[in-house]
């Protein structure tokens, strides 16, 4: 391991950045009458993508506790843009006040931005983070603040009680992965990966004992911590309560960054399993690391999917629908997760780039690609909710300022394409991507996770194949379940003609971001190959597919994609050659 | 012209139609009378760029005019998704031909990849021209037509995406995206015949229009899949992969140098069937014509660019783009003839009854097309070439029928039944002279622009029928469908050799062919084609007969009015007539006519003139152009044997099997005085029993006896589909339906009661919420854990 120099410092330039952003907030909030705090965020995480976007390095970084790689590089992207999108969000009415000087709703924004943007660095810390103990770390500066912001932003007794929901049940979590590293450390004698990674993948004798005693442990309770942070079975409970206790705005923040920590960590420990290309083949404790991991996380991947879609179902509430459409996603997440842990241990595959390892970096790549697509998916539909705010009050003389209801239930978006078109189509799209319809971006995801899990074992019909059959067979039907309540949404927005009405009054913030979610979905439908072939690379990275000096993830097994990057390719008349008619 | 810049020109093509039709949506109605604007600017510029196309697709692609080498440009737009590894061809199948797909260091997989790519041929450019300047026409008529309509936006942006579309379907190179404009088109068209949603009959038509497609539809879809799965691509052009390998596309050049790229037998047979299903669908051929005639409800400018020169051609476009496929099932082929030789004549038949203008054109629409498919069902280059001519005649003449007829009945106040006016050339005399040189052309009386495609037609499908009459020097070594051989020899041969007829021709040889036999390949005989020759020359008879009734009794004879005429100032569409908008009468009154108090349509004498009058000039200009297009581009395009020779050089029309069909062009002086004398023959009858009389006099009609209502029932098409097709999905519906409610909403119901019930588990534990929900998630963990170590003990 390196030890800690100032070049670490300059590696961790976009996580100091949002620190120092946030201590801006926290401290302008409370002395300088400072009121945009969100404007604050928004140009913290602007920095932080700038600098890390110069930061691009080839090949691995590696200092002290970090390791920038093509993984870390593509997770810290996607946590600055999906938490710029969140930020847009929650920045709500921020603007409009931070103009009229009205005193009153901005009185928390502050803190709010601040504590966001601790979150925002600790998870961009797990991204980074080539070391048990800073990644516990990270992981601890995204739920903590995400408790704390559950609490800041609604103050009412639902609020509060969502809060409370999310903190101890974190803890619970916390403690049972906190189990977990303590396991992994017990295995590798050190809380740096790459230590741990050598001696799970040793076949000393000696090792291998202590190893096979505790891999069940360390795997389960690794992936318990993850499952909560995916909001995944058997931790899935509070995700219903919490988003239907907080605001839209958090509501988006919590399907989509946790989720984010959860793939990290599960890639990570995939990762941790496998061999790199030049490394000898795998040891015990690894292949049995991986034997045990994909079993797991297929039948916790088929059962969260089930259930996510069946509660869904039955749901009025706009947020607890899409709190159960969470819990389902979170389960399409798994699949890519346990197709990738069973393809790199092929049981009649060789080292280095067999058809195994390709097969597992396509799990990898999925998984990241999906969760990439449904976030922004995601944050599309609770920026439109945000966006809306609060209904039309039913005025009546005995009532002379009836109270101010909120826009919660699929049947206040009733008639909502004639009074807000933009609003609902942004709606539509970011739920017909979710549901994965063709071409939306979300349909490329779901194709490539069935397509990961129709890959492992491709050759023979084993019981491993079987298996991944029947679990992309699920994958399919949950799909087919879950557009019967995405439709139903689009349904009262398109076919029902409207009551009330909404008051639109979420904010301008809000607004821009719905429209940068709706201009997203529309890049990646009509462009998907780069977002693609960028989580591929990660997955490779994260996988040992690639030694981490070749982030171009080019090698030699892949089929290489046709010459369709020039813009105009002109193929001159070619004369049939003699040689070219048998 | 700088190498960039076709590229460019293709690009915007569509691009220009598309940013009219997003603007027209966009701000609509904020355009207020200048919401034409957009379209007419947008396709125009796009007509422009497709003329400079059609010189930059000349030439003959540094092959020579006999043997002319393909010529094509590729413009990949962007990459739209790479799956690896989709396909793993067997070893030797045409995915994986032999010394072609090589470089791959793995397994020999290939991607699927859906690339953007636009192409440039002959006959992209041929067909774009097309498109856009009748698309230009369509429009700028309009101004006129759908002056007083409260909907222009709608229009205007429907017209422009539809011309969008479509250009994207003919300049697309890649099956999938033909399949997604395919749609497109479909669905513009589906919008603009339900333009007048509010009338029953429009929005019926719509619905019909659409259903039918979509059996087309499917045919194309399993055409896809079949050509994904046998040639493992659905590029047409050959893709360089970035390490210099060539992937072969299904019509790219490598294939096409290779004689036996393509497949025959029962596969080669099923896609092409397949693909006629579409083309059927689209193209309105039998049995899929029905909604043809019914889409007449749409606005008559978006029937003239849709329903008769553009959209319905698409058919047409697809087959010759398909020839080599076509080319080695000679099954599929006489398939492709008989069916379009008895779209002809049934249309033809059922066109000579009709009172309906529109309809009467819609049929020989239907007709015409099927001279089309007939032409391209003889597989020949000839065929190939005089289908896409007759495609490019037609079009500019039955778009200019179209907008006549468009012409007449904004005169008539929306009326369009042939009976109920007459004598219009007194009060129209533009429409009247234009409509008659269309109806010249359509009629194929020379030298107008029918006759010469049409004799091209006759010609093609007589060389099949009588293969030794047509200077048939046989080479009875060289075996038929175009092997190595046989390419090099017809490609060595000055112009002045004998021309080469394969010997599977004649229906006494055997037929040696390398190729698989198709399970319909007996089909194609001789004996066919000579049957469907004379079909086809009875067809020509038949259509100068329903045309000039048409002009007859639409033009002349007595001046006759239908009362609605005195409304039908200040342009308003058809749909006032039905009352529906309710603004007609406004405008009669706001233009201050004086309205004949008498004019109900049977004193023809007493009609005030004034009330009726010829159509403003933004309207009849385009019937001019039209007219002298009609009047020259036949005579033109055949005297210099241009088209011919410009669209050999598409990569298409250069596979082996089809240059090996080449023959040096003729006229044939013997069928052109028969086609001449048929439609001779068809105008004198329709003299006989029109000219100069009142439209609605019994008519020869009477004759026919039980023939007429066979025809004027359409062949009871309507009904038998109904009978066999409609009712049993009728009845599986009701069926399903049944089973639905009983079988499935049971289950469903006793499913949907789990949830609620682990609902009703989770709520009575409510209290603890917390710490329940703690208790149930470490439980689940546990539970993994113990599985694991259960699992690692065994």
């Amino acid at each position: 391991m390196n030890p800690t120099t100032s070049a670490t410092f300059g590696l961790l330039a976009p996580e100091i950045t949002l620190v120092v952003a946030a201590l801006v907030a926290f401290l302008g909030a409370a002395f300088a009458g400072l009121r945009s705090g969100w404007l604050v965020a928004l140009v913290g995480i602007a920095a932080a993508l700038v600098l890390s976007g110069g930061q691009a390095v080839d090949g691995v970084a590696v200092s002290g506790p970090l390791a920038i790689d093509g993984f870390s590089t593509f997770v810290r992207w996607l946590v600055l843009l999906l938490g710029g999108l969140v930020a847009l969000v929650q920045a709500g009415d921020v603007f409009r006040s931070a103009v009229i000087r009205e005193p009153q709703p901005s009185a928390a924004t502050g803190e709010e931005a601040g504590v966001f943007l601790l979150l925002l660095a600790g998870l961009s810390l797990a991204g980074v983070a080539d070391d048990l103990v800073l990644l516990f770390a990270g992981l601890e500066l995204v739920s903590i603040p995400t408790a704390l912001l559950l609490a800041l932003k609604r103050t009412d007794a639902q609020g509060q009680e969502a809060s409370l929901k999310y903190f101890f049940l974190s803890l619970v979590a916390s403690s049972l992965f906190l189990y977990g590293v303590v396991c992994l450390y017990g295995i590798g004698g050190s809380t740096h990966l790459g230590a741990i990674s050598d001696r799970l993948r040793t076949t000393d004798p000696g090792t291998v004992v202590i190893g096979a005693a505790l891999v069940p442990l360390a795997v389960g309770l690794t992936l318990a911590g993850a499952a909560f942070r995916l909001a995944a079975f058997p931790l899935h409970f509070y995700a219903p309560d919490v988003y239907q206790g907080t605001s839209p705005g958090n509501a988006a923040l919590l399907s989509t960054l946790p989720k984010l920590a959860g793939v990290v960590v599960l890639l990570r420990l995939v990762g941790l399993a496998i061999a790199p290309p030049t490394a000898p083949a795998a040891g015990y404790a690894a292949t049995a690391a991986l034997d045990l991991l994909w079993p797991a996380t297929a039948v916790l991947a088929a059962v969260s999917m089930t259930i996510g879609n069946v509660m869904a179902l039955r749901q009025n509430n706009l947020r607890r629908l899409l709190a159960c459409s969470s819990i389902a996603h979170a389960g399409y997440l798994l699949v890519g997760i346990a197709a990738a842990s069973a393809a790199a241990h092929a049981p009649n595959g060789g080292t280095g780039l067999a058809g195994g390892t390709l097969a597992a970096i396509a799990g990898g790549g999925a998984t990241l690609f999906y969760l990439a697509t449904y976030a922004v998916a995601t944050i599309g539909v609770f920026a439109a909710l945000t966006y809306i705010g609060h209904r039309w009050p039913e005025w009546s003389a005995a009532v002379p300022r009836p109270p101010r209801e909120e826009a919660a239930s699929v049947a206040d978006l009733e008639g909502l394409s004639g009074t807000n078109p933009v609003v609902a189509f942004t709606i539509a799209l970011c739920l017909l991507s979710l549901a994965g319809i063709p071409p939306l971006p979300g349909f490329w995801g779901k194709l490539s996770l069935a397509a990961a899990a129709l890959e492992v074992d491709a050759g023979g019909w084993g019981p491993r194949r079987l298996a991944f059959v029947a679990l992309a067979v699920t994958l399919v039907v949950n799909a087919a379940i879950a557009a019967a309540y995405y439709l139903r949404i689009i349904a009262a927005m398109y076919f029902r003609s409207t009551t009330r009405g909404v008051q639109t009054d979420g904010g301008i913030g809000a607004g821009v971001g719905m429209v940068a979610c709706l201009a997203l979905l529309g890049f990646f439908t009509l462009r998907p190959q780069g977002l693609f072939t960028a989580a591929r690379r990660a997955g490779a990275v994260v996988l040992r597919g690639v030694p981490a000096t070749d982030t171009a993830g080019h090698h030699p097994g892949a089929p290489s994609s046709p010459a369709g990057s020039s813009a105009v390719a002109a193929l001159s008349p070619v004369s049939p050659s003699p040689s070219a008619v048998p | 012209m700088p190498p960039n810049l076709p590229a460019t020109l293709l690009v915007l093509v569509p691009l220009l139609p598309l940013l009219a039709g997003l603007v027209t949506i966009v701000f609509g109605r904020r355009l207020g009378p200048r919401v034409h604007m957009p379209a007419v600017i947008g396709i125009g510029a796009a007509t422009g760029a497709a003329l400079l196309l059609l010189v930059a697709a000349g030439g003959t692609g540094g092959g020579t005019h006999e043997a002319p080498r393909p010529a094509e440009t590729t413009v990949t737009l962007w990459q739209w998704a790479t799956i690896d590894r989709a396909i793993d061809p067997q070893p030797g199948s045409p995915a994986a031909l032999p010394g072609i797909a090589v470089g791959s260091t793995d397994s020999g997989t290939r991607p699927l990849s859906l690339a953007v790519t636009l192409r440039l041929d002959p006959l992209t450019a041929t067909m774009l021209l097309v498109i856009t300047s009748i698309g230009l026409l369509v429009a700028i008529y309009s101004i006129g037509y759908m002056h007083d309509d409260p909907d222009q936006p709608r229009f205007f942006a429907l017209v422009s995406m539809f011309v969008f579309s479509m250009a994207m379907l003919v300049a697309s190179s890649s099956f999938l995206l033909v399949y997604v404009f395919w749609e497109a088109v479909g669905a513009c068209s589906y919008l603009l015949i339900g333009f007048w949603f509010r009338r029953p009959e429009a929005a019926r038509a719509a619905k019909k229009a659409f259903l039918v497609n979509r059996v087309g539809d499917f045919g194309l879809a399993i055409a896809v899949f079949l050509l994904w799965l046998t040639y493992g691509t659905l590029d047409f052009h050959d893709v360089r992969a970035t390490d210099g390998t060539i992937l072969p596309g299904i019509l790219g050049q490598t294939r096409l140098a290779d004689a036996g790229g393509f497949v025959g037998g029962t596969v080669g047979t099923l896609i092409c069937l397949c693909l006629l299903l579409a083309a059927s669908g689209k193209s309105a051929q039998v049995p899929l014509h029905v909604w043809l005639p019914d889409a007449m409800e749409g606005p008559t400018p978006a029937s003239a660019l849709i329903h008769a020169a553009t959209m319905v051609t698409a058919g047409v476009y697809l087959v010759a783009r398909c020839a080599p496929l076509f080319v080695v099932s000679p099954g599929a082929l006489a398939v492709v003839s008989l069916v379009g030789a008895t779209t002809a004549l049934v249309a033809a038949l059922i066109g000579t009854v009709q009172t309906d203008l529109k309809r009467v054109l819609a049929y020989s629409t239907i007709s015409q097309l099927g001279y089309m498919f007939a032409s391209l069902g003889t597989g020949t280059l000839a065929g190939f070439t005089a289908a896409i001519f007759h495609l490019v005649t037609h079009a500019c003449f039955k778009a200019l029928l179209f907008l006549g007829a468009g012409s007449v009945m904004h005169a008539m106040g929306g009326v369009i039944d042939m009976r109920r006016f007459g004598g219009l050339r007194a009060v129209m005399p533009i429409t009247a002279a234009t409509f008659f040189v269309g109806s010249l052309a359509l009629a194929g009386v020379p030298p107008f622009a029918g006759f010469f495609s049409k004799d091209e037609i006759l010609a093609a499908l007589h060389a099949r029928g009588w293969p030794d009459a047509h200077g048939g020097v046989h080479h009875d070594h060289e075996p038929a469908a175009g092997a190595p051989a046989a390419v090099r020899t017809a490609r060595l041969v000055p112009s002045t050799a004998a021309p080469v007829v394969p010997a599977a021709w004649r229906s006494t040889a055997p037929a040696a062919t390398p190729q698989a036999v198709g399970p319909l390949d007996w089909l194609a005989g001789a004996g066919l084609y000579r049957g469907l020759f004379w079909m086809s020359l009875i067809t020509a008879g038949l259509t100068a007969f329903y045309t000039f009734r048409a002009v007859f009794m639409t033009f002349t004879g007595p001046l006759r009015l239908p009362p609605e005429a005195a409304h039908a100032h200040g342009g308003h569409g058809p749909d006032d007539a039905h009352g529906t908008h309710g603004h007609g009468q406004r405008g009669h009154e706001s233009h201050g006519h004086a309205s004949a108090p008498n004019a109900h349509g049977h004193t023809a004498a007493a009609v005030d003139a004034a009330a009726s009058h010829e159509s403003p000039p933004v309207m009849t200009r385009p019937l001019v152009i039209l007219a002298g297009a009609s009047l020259v581009i036949g005579w033109l395009l055949f005297a210099t044997h241009g088209l011919g020779g410009f669209l050999a050089a598409t990569p298409s029309l250069t596979a082996p099997a089809v240059v090996a069909t080449r023959v040096p062009p003729a006229f044939h002086l013997d069928l052109a005085i028969q086609g001449t004398l048929a439609a001779a023959i068809g105008i004198a009858l329709a003299a006989i029993g029109h000219l100069g009389r009142r439209s609605d006099a019994p008519s020869l009609e009477r004759f026919l006896g039980p023939l007429q209502t066979l025809f004027a029932r359409r062949f009871f098409f309507d009904e038998i589909e109904h009978a066999v097709v409609v009712r049993p999905l009728e009845s599986l519906a009701w069926f399903a339906a049944l089973v639905d409610r009983v079988v499935i909403d049971g289950l469903v119901d006793a499913v949907a009661r789990v949830p609620a019930a682990l609902g009703d588990i989770v709520r009575r534990g409510q209290a603890g919420v917390l710490q329940r929900y703690s208790l149930a998630g470490v439980a689940g963990v546990l539970a993994v854990l113990l599985a694991l170590a259960w699992q690692l003990w065994q």
